[in-house]
């Protein structure tokens, strides 16, 4: 089984840190992961997109994909190309409400205020964990506890300080999607 | 087995040093600079050197002195800086050095340069070209092993897929076999005694101990490429037997030309594909093989026709020959353009399959 994610966003949003830590907690799991990542050369408020795929064996997906189960959307700006490779009836994280949910009508929308999430648990800067936290709960591709490993993992020393936040921010996304149905059985591991 | 998550740069250096590469010398240039910064961080605590020279002829020539000294050694760049290295790989051709070249080439049209060179004299430099980041694990240190077996520069021919996806890989040191000691290597002990070594491009030797000079010198080295030429050529093939289409193509394309195939042998089209392994000694016996009696022969690459012309050397009938790919850049020029993607290649090979009974 492998299993395919699209991040698109802009930069700033945490795209490319919340993909890594979806892929090296696969890869931590012992699963194989791919990441690409392809961004602007702003710093901030250029497109920044990723995708990563999962799988139990070697990855047949190519390393740019040529379609996606499922996505997170930090942002609708950029987004087009990528999310025009979705199949249909995958799951689809979109941040509210700077995303419309009604733009994705072939999937399986799940939304998510991730600012006010990220801020009601003390991590305005963590939106894009909240966004992970939901996905995973949704897909459940990985355990939680692999999340927050691999995200402590990736902090540089002078990021340290934020790990608690994160991890909050990442179980505050799960339990923001809580107790909805997971439509598609056949994503758990 | 256990899998790191690594950047393909990453996973070539760290694979590269596996291999025993204990020296690296090159000059930042995208997409290449990720190995020389992995290389600079890994080779130091493997007891290593990795020196950031000020050029790439700079680069290479340090390579080139290493490597004569015995060390496993390597430089790198992408195409237009492995440009200014021609006269030292050629000269180490010549003079019978063994290094690895790593290409992290932003395109694929640096076939022609990796294949025939750019430098003077009867040379040929082998060509690994991996499709993606695993094989490029092993042939980071296949390169090593080619070139100290044959005592010739290989070069890596790499991209900006290979270069910055990150990808699992297990990384360990793997056995190609027995290679012949280096006793040919400088050791800078033989200063005065009149038993020092030499290795010279020319051959000509010393008053004291005479070598065979460049007539019969560049003769063996042509036998030896020669040897070389009908013995290392390296091919993956699939579905041949049944294909009344086969698409050739090289590296990562390869890898997206397979994905496509299989799609379209899912929707019911005889067709198979080719991938030349290595570049030069290209596989042309089998290509011949794979391709006689084929209707169509596509190749598909991402520049404006150059495994083409080797395609059109081999092939069984050249009259089934079409070319399918062409120049892609991306708009920052560092990166592979838009054909580099699997709905593309399918509508190509789709178009000329429409087309009927011949190309």
């Amino acid at each position: 089984m492998e299993r395919e994610l699209v991040v698109t966003g802009v930069g700033g949003q945490g795209i490319q840190l919340l993909a890594k830590t979806l892929a090296l907690a696969a890869t931590r799991e012992g699963r194989h992961a791919m990441l690409s990542a392809d961004y602007g050369g702003e710093m901030r408020g250029g497109p920044s997109r990723a995708s990563v795929v999962i799988g139990d064996g070697p990855l047949r997906a190519l390393p740019v994909l040529a379609s996606a189960w499922s996505a997170i959307v930090a942002h609708h700006r950029f987004g087009e190309p990528v999310l025009a490779r979705l199949r249909p009836g995958g799951p689809a994280i979109v941040n509210l409400p700077l995303v419309d949910p009604a733009s994705l009508p072939r999937m399986t929308v799940y939304g998510v205020d991730a600012t006010a999430v990220a801020t009601s648990v003390g991590a305005p800067q963590a939106i894009g964990f909240v966004l992970l936290g939901a996905y995973n709960a949704v897909t459940r591709l990985v355990d939680p506890a692999s999340l927050v490993a691999a995200m402590e993992e990736l902090l540089p020393p002078y990021r340290k300080q934020h790990a608690a936040a994160n991890a909050r921010a990442l179980e505050a996304g799960a339990a923001a999607i809580g107790g909805r149905d997971v439509r598609h059985a056949e994503v758990q591991r | 087995m256990t899998l790191e998550l690594l950047e393909g740069n990453d996973a070539i250096a760290a694979s590269a040093i596996a291999a025993g590469c204990r020296f690296f010398a090159g000059y930042p240039m995208s997409p290449f600079t990720g190995l020389l910064e992995s290389m600079s961080r890994r080779l130091p605590a493997a007891g290593g050197v990795c020196l950031n020279a000020e050029s790439e002829i700079e680069g290479v020539n340090m390579t080139l002195g290493a490597a004569a000294a015995g060390a496993r050694a390597a430089t790198g760049s992408c195409g237009q800086g492995i440009a200014l290295m021609q006269e030292a790989i050629a000269e180490a051709a010549l003079n019978e050095t063994p290094f690895v070249v790593f290409n992290m080439a932003r395109n694929q049209q640096d076939y022609f340069q990796a294949t025939r060179g750019g430098g003077w004299g009867d040379y040929r430099t082998i060509t690994l070209a991996p499709k993606d980041v695993p094989e490029a694990v092993e042939h980071a240190q296949l390169a090593f092993h080619l070139a100290d077996r044959y005592r010739a520069p290989v070069i890596f021919y790499g991209d900006p897929l290979l270069a910055q996806t990150r990808v699992g890989v297990s990384i360990r040191p793997l056995d190609f076999g027995p290679l012949p000691p280096k006793d040919w290597a400088l050791d800078g002990t033989g200063g005065g005694t009149g038993r020092s070594r030499q290795i010279w491009t020319w051959a000509m030797g010393k008053a004291t101990d005479p070598g065979p000079g460049p007539d019969r010198h560049w003769r063996a080295v042509a036998e030896k490429f020669a040897a070389i030429d009908a013995t290392e050529s390296r091919f993956e093939q699939a579905h041949v037997e049944d294909a009344e289409t086969l698409v050739v193509a090289f590296g990562s394309a390869a890898r997206f030309v397979e994905y496509v195939v299989d799609e379209l042998r899912a929707d019911g089209h005889r067709i198979g594909w080719f991938r030349p392994v290595t570049l030069w000694p290209f596989p042309g016996a089998a290509l011949t093989a794979a391709t006689t009696g084929k209707r169509r022969v596509l190749v598909f690459e991402l520049n404006a026709g150059q495994m083409l012309d080797d395609v059109r050397i081999h092939a069984a009938d050249r009259a089934a020959i079409r070319f399918i790919g062409g120049v892609s850049i991306s708009e920052s020029g560092l990166a592979f353009g838009e054909l580099m993607d699997a709905p593309v290649i399918r509508d190509r090979i789709l178009a000329v399959l429409a087309e009927g009974e011949r190309p």
